[in-house]
Parts: structure tokens; sequence; C-alpha cells
């Protein structure tokens, strides 16, 4: 995949008109929106309304659900249009990172954890490994709580900790895009706070979507936020106005706690 | 935007309608203090100006209660968009009724003085000013109960006739007052009178603001605000 350095300018993702079906049920009608690079996009909406497929859609990993497929519009990543047949879908990876709801290490070390994605695309000198994943590390502040048992098994960490590290192995491999789909539901409330302050950093130099039924994450970390129902996008824009006066009703009852 | 869906969570629609019922309850009681303290001047009724200083209190205590269910409110329930706006709101009018409760008390202290004096013939005078300040506390009150951000945004322009009336009458008194003799003090006190029915105008304009930010989110306080006829004389 070829594309510019992100700008702030061109959308990191563009979806038009997008039609998603798993068999014979659609579940994605029509969406249209534009995701800015260098923000925040939070995705909300009840259970079943599409939020986390159209995520999954964004780096193609619903290709391995039997049955799940795109049934119209398009999708652009970075102005390409990831459906096209000559698309590697291991560099679309690369640049389109996602961390999910449950923190999933590797049954390997902190240190080989980081350096997964690095080693899997080629870089094998030593020093450069270590570099990047220290960096990494620091990244997500959790180099200080580490730097003296790299070599023990991820599985040690702490929930919070064990999250962070899938972060910072998901930005090891330098994407443009991260995805991370309801990162924070399994965590305790001091964890969770660490991850959106987390996020908040990282925004600096990615575009990050997140998946949450956690209105007051969406409301405390987006800049942006897409509320969906029933595979339809109701609204999207600036988080500031969808939390204090979105144009439609249907948002209003469900930011409220008034759905019905 | 404002729905009638009741939330999911029903503590919260009863913490709403206590506040709602709560600022309802003391706007009746900061009104009656205001129409004891006028008729207490204008009819030289000395209990009720006295009831006026007493039922102050109870006032002051629906302002700590309006604030204290409203800070439950946030902390328990996070309301955002339009809850989030009557909470808000709830507490910025109680503390504006407040101040009106206050004025009344003011003036019902003025009048327990003037009663002890002989009768002033000029006290009717003032009763116009009192009709059109407590005409604007009802829209105001109307306009925040109904969520009616047009009726609330009118006031900021009718407001305008209040102040003028109000000039009209510190120059009379002004005037009187200047001529010294003994209903000199009588025309000071009206004119302390005068002064809180307009203060009392300019907190139900605040109140109309407020009914405008709850019913539309506008924040329509210290934008520039001119009479039609004003408009076209600038043209």
């Amino acid at each position: 995949m070829v594309s510019d350095s992100p700008s702030a300018a061109v959308p990191a993702i563009s979806i038009e008109n997008l039609r998603f079906q798993y068999g014979e049920k659609q579940v994605i009608h029509d969406v249209t929106l534009d995701i800015p690079s260098r923000e925040i996009t939070a995705f909300i909406g009840p259970s079943g309304c599409g939020k986390s497929t159209l995520l999954r859609c964004f780096n193609r990993i619903n290709d391995r659900i039997p049955g799940a497929r795109v049934t119209g519009g398009s999708i652009r990543v970075a102005g390409i249009d990831i459906a096209r047949p000559d698309l590697d879908l291991q560099t679309l990876r690369r640049r389109v990172g996602m961390v999910f709801q449950k923190w999933n290490p590797f049954p390997k070390s902190i240190f080989d954890n980081v350096a997964y994605g690095l080693r899997i695309h080629g870089e094998k000198d030593r020093s450069a490994l270590e570099e990047r994943v220290e960096y990494c590390l620091r990244r997500v502040a959790l180099w200080d709580d580490v730097k003296d048992r790299l070599k023990s098994s991820a599985f040690g960490l702490s929930g919070g900790q064990q999250q962070r590290l899938c972060i910072a192995r998901t930005i090891a491999t330098r994407p443009d895009i991260i995805l991370m789909d309801e990162p924070c539901s399994a965590l305790d409330p001091l964890s969770t706070l660490k991850i959106e302050e987390l996020l908040l950093e990282l925004k600096n130099d990615y575009t990050i979507v997140i998946v949450t039924h956690n209105l007051a994450q969406a409301s405390r970390c987006s800049d942006k936020t897409a509320f969906f129902f029933l595979g339809k996008l109701i609204e999207h824009g600036p988080t500031t106005k969808i939390f204090t006066k979105p144009d439609q009703q249907q948002t209003e009852s469900y930011v409220s706690g008034a759905f019905g | 935007m404002h729905s009638e869906t009741p939330h999911i969570l029903r503590e919260f629609d009863q913490a709403f309608a206590s506040l709602r019922n709560e600022v309802i309850s003391m706007a009746g009681q900061a009104r009656l203090n205001l129409e004891r303290a006028m008729q207490g001047l204008l009819e030289r009724d000395l209990e009720k100006c006295k009831a006026v200083v007493a039922d102050d209190d109870e006032v002051d205590e629906a302002e700590l209660r309006i604030d204290r269910i409203g800070m439950e409110t946030l902390v328990r329930f996070h309301p955002v968009a339009s809850d989030l706006r009557q909470v808000i709101t709830s507490m910025k009018v109680a503390s504006n009724l407040e101040r009106i409760s206050d004025h009344a008390v003011n003036i019902a202290k003025r009048a327990r003085k003037m009663i002890t004096r002989p009768a002033c013939p000029e006290v009717p005078f003032i009763e116009p000013l009192y009709a059109l300040a407590d005409q604007q506390v009802r829209d105001a009150l109307s306009a925040y109960t109904d969520r009616n951000a047009e009726l609330g945004q009118s006031l900021q322009l009718r407001d305008k006739d209040l102040d003028k009336m109000h000039k009209r009458l510190i120059a009379t008194f002004s005037a009187r007052l200047e001529e010294g003799g003994p209903e000199a003090e009588d025309f000071l006190h009206l004119i302390f009178v005068a002064r809180s029915l307009e203060r009392i105008g300019d907190l139900a304009v605040n109140i109309g603001e407020d009914a405008v930010y709850l019913d539309s989110a506008r924040d329509i306080r210290h934008e520039k605000h001119r009479a039609p006829a004003e408009e076209e004389a600038g043209e």
C-alpha cells in the first residue's frame, strides 16, 4: 500500500456508502463518514448497532469470518481503496493496528511481545530492536515498571499493564491508525484512566478510532463521536456537540440514557 | 431539543422531578415575598412587611436544597445534553430567585420605615414599575418551566421599557428629594424601592437567558440586543 504521510487535511479513513452483510443479514447500511487524522474518534451505540463490525472493516479482519462481506460502497485508508485486489493485507494491517477488548499478549517475554511485529517484518538488528522496544514501552508508560524484567513472561503483568503492552506491540510496527475495540471494558477505573491518558498522548502521532460503551470515556477522550443505531450512522460530529447539543433526537436520547 | 422519553434509570427522572419542583416552589415563594413587600408598601401593611423579612429564610433554604440536589444529580447520574442544561440552569435560576427575594426584603424594610411616617401621596407612582417587573418575573419563570426560548429571549428587549420607566421615576423622586421638606426621606426610600424593582427586572432577564440556554443551548448573555425601532433609527 502506498500513501503519503498523514496530514490533518486528508481524512485518515474515508468511508462512502458502506454496506456490509453477515450472510443474508445486512448489518451496516450506507454509512458515509470521514475519520480525521491525528484525532480520536469514538464509535458509540447500543450492542448490535454495527460499530465493531465497521471498525473491523478498516483493516479487513472481517474477511476471516465466513459469509461476512462488504456489499457496497468503499473504504479508503490514506486515500487507498482497501478493497483493491492488489492490496497487500499484511501491509494494511501493519498500517492499521488493532487493540482488542481483552488484552492478548503472546505467551512470550515482555520484550518479545513488543519485538514480535518488528521481527515478522524483517527487523533482525538487535540494537535496533532494543531501541524500538524501549521507545514503545516508554510511550505506553510501561518502561519504568518492566525495564528490569524484560525477559519475564508478559502474563506476569497486571491487566492494565498487559493492555498497555498490547498497545506498545501495536505501535511498534509504526502504524498510522490504531483501532481499539472496547480497550478498557475489562479494566479497573485507574487502569482505564491510564489507558485514556495514553490515548490522549498517542493521538499526536496516530489516528485513533475507539469503540466504547462507556459514554463518559467517549466524552473524556475523543475529539469526534459517531453514534450508530441498527447499522446506520445517526450522527457524527465534535464530541462536545454530541454530548451537549446533538442534532438528532435519537442521539440525545442515547447519550442521556433515555433510549427506548 | 428535549425528549419526554423517561430515562432508563428511574431515579434519574425522580431527581429531575425533585429539582424542577423545588425551583417552582422557590419561585412561588420569591414572587409571594415580592407581592407582599409591595402590598406592604402600597397598603401600609406592617404585618406583610414583617412576613417578607421572616420568610426570606425559606427562600435561602430552598436555594441550598436546589444546589444540593443539583450537585448530587451531577455526581450520581452524569447528565449530558439537555439533562445537563436542566441541572445547570435550575441552579442558576435558584440563585437569581434568591436575589429577587433579597430585593423583596429590601423593599419590605423600606416600607416598614415609611409606614411609621405620614402617608406619602407619591407612593402609588411606583405601582406601574412593579407591575412591569412582576410581569417580567412571571414570564421568565414560564420560559424556564415551559422551555420556551422565544419567551425567554423577549425579556431582554422588554427590560428596556422597564429601564426607561425606572429612569423617569428616579428623575421624579430625585427632583422632589432636592426640594427638601418633611417628605424628603420618603422619596429617598422610594428611589431605593425603584432601584430594587429595576434590579428584579434584570434578574428576570437572567432567568430568561437561562431559559433560552435550557431550551436551545444558545448562550445569549452579553449579546447586543437592540429594539427594532432602534435598529431602524441606526440604519
